[in-house]
């Protein structure tokens, strides 16, 4: 989805069905209740943020089911000494 | 104002009971009323996706039964109005895991922070139709212009009446105009007349329902489409207001209306 389109709301509804389905059917299927990613989010934010500069309006938590495996998967920006989003190397 | 428990149920599936609830549940909060939504289909929740809050649980209302989380953790706030709640309630479990006594004891617990306390209860005139109403002071009974569903709406209008928790107040949904004309679709006054109940509001077969299911934005939150129209009017009347009931639009083109295609 493009930002257009997230700020006109015109993303198609079965679209945001689909998504919305995907989602609640992963949880329903581990018995990990949805909202349970938000509050581990908060403790690993609360956990890295006294070592590290990370960027937490960045960080997400996601739970993702494969076949029978299951993983929560975590991704926690870090920021530059400016403040700022920390840009991967890019090989020269 | 005092608190009123308002079970939604209907006897047949599918007739509309968790989009009835959603719908005149956030109308009346809209309305500036106190409003807690309760998920009262164990094991096969549906109102969490309907309100589009489902990403938000963490406890339910089995949790907050069976003494793992506090009341307070089991209510998700809906910030698209003043003051509106749901309680989700678990997936994985079955319809015996909250007996009538719980649910009635959920119910007072919850009675002094809001105005309405709205039950989606499930299909079927089994234990978990038995639960949501025991806590009930009002019931809405959800029918289609079917024959099958109103002979059912008439087994659990006959069911809540025997429990004293009557009359109950009944909601056609589903009603497209010109089939009525045309005389193909039991009429609003047919179906009164055939379960002798007083009717509480007439919802049109709408198109935008199936789309605001899709986002989780049920359809009184925005746009004026009939059925919004029609929620939002049996929301007042809910109130104690007396709104009288408007021509039926179909949701179809002129074109299509004057046809007769709506
Ligand atoms: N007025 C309406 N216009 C169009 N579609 C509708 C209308 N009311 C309900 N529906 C659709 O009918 C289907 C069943 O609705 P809903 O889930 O609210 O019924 P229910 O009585 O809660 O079902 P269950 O008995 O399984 O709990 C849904 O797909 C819903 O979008
Ligand atoms: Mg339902």
């Amino acid at each position: 989805m493009n930002i257009l389109q997230q700020l006109f709301g015109s993303k198609n509804s079965a679209d945001t069905a689909k998504q919305r389905l995907r989602f609640v059917l992963i949880h329903d299927r581990a018995e990990i209740p949805p909202g349970l990613l938000d509050l581990i989010k908060d403790d690993i934010i609360a956990a890295l943020s006294n070592r590290l500069p990370i960027d937490r309006e960045g960080v997400t938590v996601h739970f993702d089911q494969q076949g029978n495996e299951s993983r929560v998967l975590v991704d926690v920006p870090l920021l530059n000494a400016n403040g700022r989003r920390r840009k991967a190397e890019r090989p020269a | 104002m005092k608190s009123a428990v308002i079970t939604v149920t209907s006897g047949k599936g599918g007739v509309g009971k968790t989009t009835c609830a959603a719908n005149i549940g956030s109308a009346l909060a809209l309305l500036g009323k106190r409003v807690v939504l309760i998920d009262g289909d164990i094991g096969l929740r549906n109102l969490d996706i309907v309100m589009g809050l489902e990403n938000r649980i963490v406890y339910d209302a089995v949790d907050f039964v069976e003494g793992r989380c506090r009341l307070r953790q089991a209510l998700i706030r809906d910030k698209r109005a003043p003051e509106l709640y749901l309680m989700p309630t678990a997936q994985t479990r079955d319809k015996s895991a909250i007996n009538a006594q719980q649910m009635k004891h959920l119910c007072d617990e919850l009675r002094s922070d809001f105005d309405y306390i709205l039950i989606d209860s499930p299909a079927g005139i089994e234990h978990g139709f038995h639960t949501c109403l025991a806590p009930a002071d009002r019931c809405l009974v959800v029918t289609n212009p079917e024959v099958s569903s109103v002979r059912d709406a008439d087994r659990v209008i006959g069911l809540i009446e025997a429990a004293e928790k009557g009359p109950a107040h009944l909601i056609i949904n589903r009603i497209v105009p010109a089939r009525v004309r045309r005389q193909e679709m039991l009429s609003t006054e047919d179906i009164a007349e055939v379960l002798s109940t007083e009717i509480i509001g007439i919802v049109p077969e709408d198109e935008n329902i199936l789309v605001s299911t899709n986002r989780g934005h049920p359809v009184v939150m925005n746009g004026k489409s009939p059925a919004a129209q029609a929620f939002h009017e049996i929301a007042r009347r809910i109130t104690g207001e007396i709104v009288p009931f408007q021509p039926l639009r179909s949701s179809g083109s002129i074109l299509q209306r004057l046809f007769g295609r709506a």
